[in-house]
């Protein structure tokens, strides 16, 4: 197969410092080659080098690129022009951002039609993206479009030129995960019914796995793995590739440890002698560090810079798939809940008009109901929009309720309840003031409610129990990765000894490596604190990983609850249903896939009836008429569905 | 939308009575008419019988706010605050010091101003959206940073160097056009065009430095990333996706300054003898005629926000996000 | 003599020590020392750093006032009460006593000997009369005119470098500039000042360095007295307008509702009223207060210095409504933030969370107004002054210099030294800043675009 795009030793540069690093590959004509990587490893840079759109203060410090035989790198920027979106074609991971907000859709893709002579017109081309509709949405400006349209958009725009590579770039990071499946299925069919060749940039081996022919793992802007799909899923040879599968939790490693990579990736601008990886490896030995491992052919394609490579079996290896402790997930909830929320609603007010009356509410929260016990994990999942950060911050009152009830070991909660209740957000980078030492940010709560005792040795303790040494008290939040920013994050909240924490999305700004270390630690503090822990989350794998007890909301009401057995395995909710199989899975199961169609509705104007209905693949008529009463299928499990109640035997509670 | 308007139009009100009321407090209550009269004829050996004589004169002997001896409505308005603040929302201000009708007065000097500010601000707005479009093509350039230097360095000049200057070399060294002076019909434009240029050199280091800074911060925006990706060309970029974008902070931001282009502007009509509303008001202030600043105060705000007004309007004509929301 | 403490000192004082007192605490805070580190690393930076510290020692120099003892009239020494001249001086008229004193009849060009206008002399005609003191030390023969000034720029020069050495040995001896700091870009500058200032020095003690104005009085003199007013006017009013601009902005943006409704009423209704007229009408306003109140004041320098404060006051009124609405505008943004969502599930109270998590993180906004805003500041000092409602009238500042001035364009020749000397230093002060302002902002604002 002769190849269509030929990288060789490709380096940029920024200032000292070398984000891309001598990368190799190629790319058949209409194959799917796939970069992976962690966060800050050099794979957008590699893209946008290939296209030669690297920021003004990077630039291509080496190495050759030809696209159809033709060298890109020493091209005159007119012919490199008429190549960007016509031979090569590139998207972008944030679509919110990546359309030009005052010019209408249609006339965006008109533009890289007019520029790259093709005959579709835009609404030909909207119309092949799958976009509903599309005449009326090519008039209409991006931000009337919702996320998944946008990024259909931006895919429709890249086709404009007809190109043969197109270079995908995180595409569906920012979706929720039924879009998702929409976008992905929508790049593979369009792959195939064009022949073109995929540049796809993700750091989900999920979705790698879903599309590649080919992958490659890149580490501290370096390729260190390059193999075919089959092989490299079967039998991945890297260290580095493979304490990424070990690091990802699923349901087989409940109750163990997640092998976690110890630290996180360099920064920029160190300066290697070694192996890139020798300071995070379970592997290494004395030569790594000595110099640069050379690639090591391992047959059909499959290569690898390892030096180990061939010698006894790994450490690594052996220590996957710890048995299941026995117990652990079938404690029933006799005990009374520590927490339980009845008819949770939070509503905020639209106004409108000239004296900006309330005409109407967006239900963000309406009526949501759960118990959780001590030393338990509730996962409350959904997608974004869904009420579920809203949820658990009026849970904790951040937030007023409008109406429902929290409560605490039986006594209502009409207010904070600082000292039993803390939370854990999802933005590392946002939840720690940076004008605080760390000592001050844990102290806070302490201060606050008056706690009295050593506040100093206590916070040496606290960092001792995350995982950080007592020292680092004295330092600032900039000092800090985002992994160690979540730790301080935790300890803060444990500071005021609280009984139950709200984890909102605690581990989705993080790279794989890294959640791995965080969702141990909280493991290890559940098992050790007897922590109740309320966990809201999108990511299936973790709540597969981590979850006793399983809600899944939908436009601020939760369809279906039970334990993470009965949801995960046995979903009875038709959206519950479709959820889990969106789930881009290493391992292809083989079982018949539900793609849901269309997006989310608005919280403010929800359809009638059950709010799933427009969606649902097995709406009836009796969907839309009124919300279905809340079944339960078995002593634990809950569902809020008009085709389970037909079925179910045991009557409503 | 039209709902909008309504809104802000009706929030309009309260901010007028508002100046409204900080103008009758500033020039009434913090001094006392008596005050005013004092310091108006002299301070030292003044009667009080020329007091009460010049209160009388320009209509300063009513109480404030409320006036027990009358009777009626008369209590309400036979008082300085009615007849020298509130009146002012039917645009009657009174007359000047010399006896002159303010109302008329003003009419008959928005033309002058609006023959010299009218063109300031159009021409000025295009020179430095062309220069700062200029140094943001060729940015992180020696020109482009030739250019900021420039720019600081003529921010960093008085107003009133510029005038003094252009003054001396114009009119005084090349005699190409007279120093100062008004003409209305055709003779207008050898009057102006000293002005005009004036200004804009003059405001141009700032206002060309300000637009970069907008250029660049939406150059590096994503929506910019994918339109070279397209293949579209730099300059294609530049004028079909930046320029568009970067306009919405920069129109909205002068929106608002075009109704005060009506007020004038002071210093450059005082140095150029151009009978306007600017050297109305430093004449004004000049002679201390109190009831042509409160009146020019008024004026002012109502023009503000007016501007405001029409601030709220081109945000709707020029962003969608605005329009169709 | 008798120390005279004008408020307009006070306050400069105050903001002396806040800054320094400010720089002692930045330099346990990490994120405040690194920006900082940043600033100094600037070449440009730190040589309009230091043109700044030159102008900042004139106007210190210049704010420590007092009062001259009068001679006893008549009495015994040590008997009757002692009197003090009405006549509030300072530090630096103290040292440029000389320049002070030794005024001429009118307008005399640089270095001239004589004056600028002919005149008619006794018996002999019209000619230009020889000045009193400009050139006086040269007698009757003036061919040694262009030999002793060359002279004394040789002279001065050799001061200049003099006071640079040890500058420049004491860089050397404490290593400055070992972290990164652009120590030759500050001794560069230093050295170009010196340059100018010892000829400048060595010469005015002889001549009019920059000539003399209509009443004879030393140009060099008004132009160093002016610096002061520009500084007072350029710091204070920020000063002034900063408590009520973070307090306001602060509540606006936080604790929301009517009373960011109030708030945003009241900036609004402020904002609205042109900033020249507003103040041109409280400066009327408060010169009434002024002049009809003779007996507050003790001397006509506390009665400037109150119409100096005044128009701080007033500047400030008109501008605080730009820094109130940006901080509001921020604090929206930062009240979302987790951390201060970790802190109310705390219960941590609403003033402790504005003090403790918004403002540290507005404070960054807070010092880039103070250093944008100075240059505006100083520039509208002229213009208002020009205009009549700036400074007293009694009061030395370029924008008095230039309003003097200007009136004599129209002469033939032409009297440029005022303008051009005023225009040197204005020119050279506000450049200065508008550079180091940059600067911090670059540093300091986490978006600044390069």
């Amino acid at each position: 197969m002769s190849s269509l795009l030929t990288v060789r030793d490709l380096s940029v540069a920024i200032g000292a410092a070398n984000p891309v690093d001598g990368v190799s590959f190629d790319i058949a004509a209409g194959e799917t080659f796939s970069l992976l990587g962690e966060s800050g490893c050099g794979k957008s840079m590699t893209a946008l080098a290939l296209m030669r759109l690297l920021p003004a203060a990077a630039r291509t410090a080496g190495g050759e690129v030809a696209f159809g035989g033709r060298s890109l790198m020493a091209l005159p920027e007119s012919e490199m022009r008429t190549l960007r979106g016509g031979g090569m074609a590139m998207i972008f991971q944030e679509p919110g951002t990546s359309l030009n907000p005052v010019m209408t859709v249609g006339k965006q893709i008109g533009e890289a039609i007019a520029l790259h002579g093709g005959k579709v017109s835009a609404v030909d081309l909207l119309d092949a993206v799958g976009i509903p509709d599309a005449a009326r949405r090519a008039s209409e400006y991006p931000f009337q479009l919702s996320g998944g349209m946008k990024q259909r958009a931006m895919i429709a725009m890249a086709l404009a030129g007809a190109p043969e590579l197109l270079i995908a770039d995180e595409p569906t990071t920012a979706l929720d995960v039924t879009i998702q499946a929409q976008v992905l299925d929508l790049l593979r069919e369009l792959q195939r019914s064009r022949g073109m060749a995929m540049l796809l940039i993700s750091h989900d081996l999920g979705v790698v796995s879903r599309m590649a022919d080919h992958v490659g793992v890149m580490y501290a802007g370096q390729l260190v793995e390059v193999a075919p799909r089959d092989r490299f899923f079967a039998e991945a040879a890297h260290p580095y590739s493979r304490a990424l599968f070990a690091a990802l939790p699923d349901a087989a490693r409940r109750g163990g440890e997640l092998a976690s990579i110890p630290g996180s990736v360099p920064p920029l601008d160190t300066r290697f002698t070694g192996c890139r990886f020798a300071d995070r490896c379970a592997e290494v030995v004395p030569a790594c560090r000595e110099a640069p491992p050379p690639w090591r052919e391992l047959g059909e394609g499959h290569r690898a810079r390892c030096i180990r490579i061939g010698e006894e079996k790994s450490a690594l290896a052996t220590r996957q798939e710890k048995p299941e402790k026995p117990g652990t997930d079938h404690v029933s909830s006799a005990f009374a809940p520590l927490l339980s929320v009845t008819d949770l609603a939070v509503h905020f007010p639209i106004r409108r008009g000239v004296l900006q009356r309330v005409v109407g509410h967006v239900r963000a929260v309406d009526g949501v109901s759960l118990e959780l016990a001590a030393g338990r994990t509730l996962a409350l999942v959904g997608e974004s929009g869904c009420g579920k950060t809203t949820a658990g911050k009026a849970i904790l009152h951040l937030i007023p309720p409008t109406a429902g009830s929290v409560r605490l070991d039986g006594r209502p909660l009409a207010g904070l309840a600082a000292r039993d209740m803390q939370m854990v957000f999802q933005d590392p980078f946002g939840s720690l003031n940076p004008r605080l030492r760390i000592g001050d940010i844990i102290a806070e709560g302490m201060r606050a409610l008056a706690i009295a005792g050593n506040h100093a040795a206590r916070i040496g303790e606290l960092l001792g129990q995350v995982g950080l040494a007592a020292e680092m008290a004295g330092r600032w939040p900039h000092e800090f990765s985002g992994g160690q920013r979540q730790r301080i994050a935790v300890a803060r909240a444990l500071a005021v000894n609280p009984r139950l924490l709200v984890l909102d999305e605690p581990t989705s700004a993080l790279d794989v490596s890294v959640q791995a270390q965080i969702l141990n630690l909280l493991r290890e503090l559940q098992g050790r604190l007897g922590l109740a822990y309320l966990f809201i989350t999108h990511n299936i794998a973790v709540v597969d990983y981590l979850a006793h007890e399983v809600a899944v909301m939908y436009l601020g009401r939760i369809v279906e609850r039970g334990t993470a057995a009965d949801v995960l395995r046995a979903p009875r909710h038709p959206y519950t249903q479709a959820l889990l199989s969106a789930v881009p899975r290493i391992e292809a199961d083989g079982t018949e896939r539900v793609v849901l169609a269309g997006d989310m509705p608005s919280p403010a104007n929800p359809p009638s009836g059950c709010h799933f209905h427009p969606r649902c693949p097995h709406a009836a008529e009796a969907c839309r008429l009124d919300y279905p009463r809340e079944v339960a299928v078995s002593p634990t499990h809950r569902v809020r569905c008009v085709l389970v109640a037909a079925v179910a035997t045991g009557g409503p509670d | 939308m039209l709902a909008y308007i309504v809104r802000r139009l009706l929030y309009a009100i309260p901010i007028l009575i508002g100046v409204n009321l900080i103008t009758f407090a500033l020039f009434f209550v913090v001094n006392s008419p008596d005050d005013m009269a004092r310091m108006q004829l002299g301070v030292k050996r003044v009667t009080p019988e020329a007091i009460d004589k010049w209160k009388m004169e320009r209509g300063y002997d009513k109480p404030l706010l409320w006036n027990a001896k009358a009777a009626g409505i008369d209590q309400a308005t036979e008082t300085i605050f009615f007849r020298k603040s509130a009146r002012m929302f039917a645009f009657d201000f009174g007359r000047a010091d010399d006896g002159r009708d303010i109302a008329r007065e003003i009419r008959g000097r928005m033309a002058p101003s609006l023959a010299v500010a009218l063109p300031v601000f159009a021409l000025g707005l295009f020179a430095a959206v062309s220069f700062a479009l200029l140094l943001v093509y060729f940015r992180a350039s020696y020109l482009d940073f030739a250019g900021v230097v420039l720019c600081v360095a003529m921010m960093s000049v008085s107003g009133l160097f510029y005038i003094i200057g252009g003054q001396w070399l114009v009119s005084k060294i090349w005699h190409l056009v007279p120093i100062s002076g008004y003409a209305g019909g055709l003779d207008t434009a050898k009057f102006i065009v000293l002005p005009v240029i004036i200004s804009v050199v003059g405001g141009i280091g700032s206002s060309t430095r300000w637009y970069r800074t907008l250029f660049l911060e939406e150059i590096s925006k994503d929506y910019v990333r994918t339109a070279r990706a397209k293949g579209l060309s730099e300059r294609a970029v530049l004028f079909g996706h930046v320029l568009r974008n970067a306009l919405i902070p920069i129109l909205t931001g002068v929106v608002v300054l075009i109704p005060l282009l009506f007020m004038g502007s002071l210093l450059i009509e005082s140095f150029f003898g151009i009978p306007g509303l600017g050297s109305y008001t430093i004449d004004a202030i000049n002679a201390q005629d109190f009831a042509v600043v409160r009146a020019m105060v008024f004026i002012g705000s109502l023009l503000y926000i007016v501007g405001l007004l029409l601030t709220d309007i081109s945000y709707t004509l020029v962003d969608p996000r605005v329009r169709l929301q | 003599m008798k120390p005279v403490l004008l408020w307009s000192d006070a306050l400069l004082f105050l903001l002396l020590a806040l800054v320094f007192a400010g720089g002692w605490w930045s330099r346990r805070q990490a994120h405040l020392r690194d920006a900082w580190q940043k600033v100094g690393a600037g070449g440009t930076a730190m040589a309009a750093a230091t043109v700044l510290a030159a102008f900042l020692v004139v106007g210190v120099l210049d704010s420590v006032h007092y009062r001259e003892r009068l001679p006893d009239a008549g009495n015994e020494p040590g008997k009757g009460p002692v009197a003090y001249s009405n006549e509030v001086l300072s530090a630096l008229d103290a040292l440029l006593l000389p320049l002070k004193t030794r005024t001429e009849k009118t307008y005399s060009a640089p270095l001239a000997t004589h004056l600028f206008a002919k005149e008619s002399l006794d018996g002999e005609g019209r000619d230009f009369p020889r000045l009193k003191h400009g050139g006086a030390h040269l007698g009757a023969a003036l061919d040694g005119h262009d030999g002793d000034v060359a002279a004394r720029v040789v002279i001065g020069f050799g001061i200049g470098v003099a006071l640079w050495l040890p500058l420049w040995l004491f860089a050397r001896w404490r290593k400055f500039g070992g972290s990164g700091t652009a120590i030759r870009a500050v001794l560069g500058t230093a050295l170009v000042l010196l340059l100018i200032a010892g000829p400048v020095a060595s010469l005015a003690a002889g001549y009019h360095v920059l000539g003399t104005d209509k009443v004879g009085q030393d140009v060099l003199y008004l132009t160093l007295k002016s610096i002061r007013t520009g500084l007072l006017i350029g710091t204070l009013t920020t000063l002034i307008m900063l408590p009520a601009a973070v307090l306001l902005g602060i509540l606006a943006g936080y604790v929301g509702g009517w009373v960011d409704d109030l708030i945003q009423y009241l900036y609004t209704v402020l904002n609205s009223i042109p900033g020249v007229l507003l103040i041109a009408a409280a400066v009327l306003m408060m010169q009434v207060i002024i002049d009809t109140h003779p007996d507050w004041f003790a001397t006509a320098a506390a009665r400037a210095d109150a119409r100096l404060l005044a128009l701080c006051l007033i500047l400030g009124v008109t501008s605080w409504t730009g820094l109130a609405r940006l901080l509001r505008g921020e604090t929206l943004k930062l009240r979302e933030m987790d951390y201060v969502q970790a802190a109310r599930a705390f219960g941590v109270g609403r003033l402790a969370i504005m003090l403790r998590h918004i403002l540290p993180n507005l404070m960054h906004i807070v010092l880039i107004a103070l250093v944008m805003d100075f240059s505006g500041l100083v520039l509208a000092e002229a213009v208002l002054s020009y205009v009549g409602i700036g400074v007293d009238p009694n009061t030395i500042s370029f924008g008095a210099m230039i309003n003097a001035a200007r009136m004599e364009l129209a002469r033939e020749p032409m009297v440029w030294w005022s303008l051009a000397a005023a225009f040197a230093f204005m020119f050279a002060l506000v450049l200065a800043a508008n550079l180091f302002a940059d600067a911090v902002r670059d540093a300091f604002d986490p978006r600044a675009v390069k």
